[in-house]
């Protein structure tokens, strides 16, 4: 049976069995389709991108490893999840983080305005580093990455009362942070 | 800062790009690595498969040479010349000399050995 499939039809293909696993190409795509998430991920947790690289490529050599053996999408989403934050934890442990200030840019908006909301997003991101790592990893993967408290707490391996717990007193931290930095 | 307002810097951030060269040099870096391992995993049994294959070459039997073909000689009308009837000639082995046995000695009798020579006037005695 041949395929001719490109793009999400083949990475749907290979997660559906119907195609041999492990195959370069399909791994190309499932790199093409996270590396945002992995990347954003971990310099959101690490604090600066030469980090956030060395994890990422990590994650994806782990990914490379395990084989393709999910059960659907949102399964190696889950996973990658995963192993980036535990990667995350791992270097914060061994103490290798240069903390540098994000450099994003900016969507469109009046030239005052984006440079006060990058001040303020700056100052977050600090405030965020300070905090230990796996509330900080609840924060990001919640509040920035956009997952549910059950999917977060499947990712960190805890219950969903613990990352609402975790989550709540992260962000009674950030505010006091933040709020003595503004007095 | 209200949490509220956290939250949506937090929202924001999740849609903001990523550095296209940080992307790139991931993606460099995985194929570098990915590749250099994929190398050594089928440099293993590609030398276990050559090893083999020179094991096997250099222990099978011998065989015949294959035959060369001699190349075509144009064809010659041939004569054949009958070999010269030749007298067949008889060739009796010669007689085998006949052994001469020693005298048996007996012990107490004198042996004397007489030897004549062409010269009639000279004889060789042994006398024992």
């Amino acid at each position: 049976m041949k395929h001719v499939l490109s793009g999400r039809g083949m990475l749907e293909a290979v997660l559906m069995g119907e195609l041999p696993r492990e195959t370069t190409g399909s791994f190309d795509q499932v790199i093409r389709q996270r590396e945002t998430q992995v990347l954003r991920t971990a310099f959101r947790i690490l604090g600066n991108w030469a980090d956030a690289e060395d994890v990422a490529q990590e994650v994806f050599l782990r990914l490379h490893k395990n084989g393709l053996k999910f059960e659907n999408e949102a399964a190696v989403g889950g996973w990658l999840y995963r192993v980036t934050v535990n990667l995350c934890v791992d270097w914060t442990r061994s103490a290798r983080t240069a903390q540098e200030l994000p450099e994003l840019p900016s969507p469109d908006r009046s030239a005052e305005a984006a440079v006060l909301v990058e001040e303020e997003k700056q100052r977050l991101m600090a405030a965020l580093a300070t905090l230990p790592t796996q509330e900080r990893a609840a924060v990001v993967l919640r509040e920035i990455e956009g997952l549910s408290t059950a999917e977060v707490a499947g990712v960190l391996g805890s219950s969903e009362v613990t990352v609402r717990s975790q989550i709540s007193k992260a962000m009674v931290k950030l505010r006091g942070i933040l709020n003595r930095e503004e007095v | 800062m209200t949490e509220r307002h956290m939250q949506d810097l937090f929202r924001e951030m999740r849609d903001e790009p990523v550095p296209q060269d940080s992307l790139a040099r991931v993606r460099l870096g995985v194929e570098q690595r990915v590749g250099r391992k994929s190398w050594w995993k089928f440099a293993v049994p590609l030398a276990m498969a050559g090893c083999v294959v020179a094991g096997f070459l250099l222990l099978r039997p011998a065989k015949a040479p294959l035959p060369v073909e001699q190349p075509a000689t144009p064809e010659v009308a041939q004569v054949v010349i009958p070999p010269p009837e030749l007298p067949i000639r008889t060739v009796q082995a010669a007689p085998r000399p006949k052994r001469v046995r020693r005298p048996q000695r007996v012990e107490g009798v004198p042996v004397s050995i007489r030897i004549e020579t062409p010269d009639p006037d000279v004889v060789i005695l042994f006398v024992n």
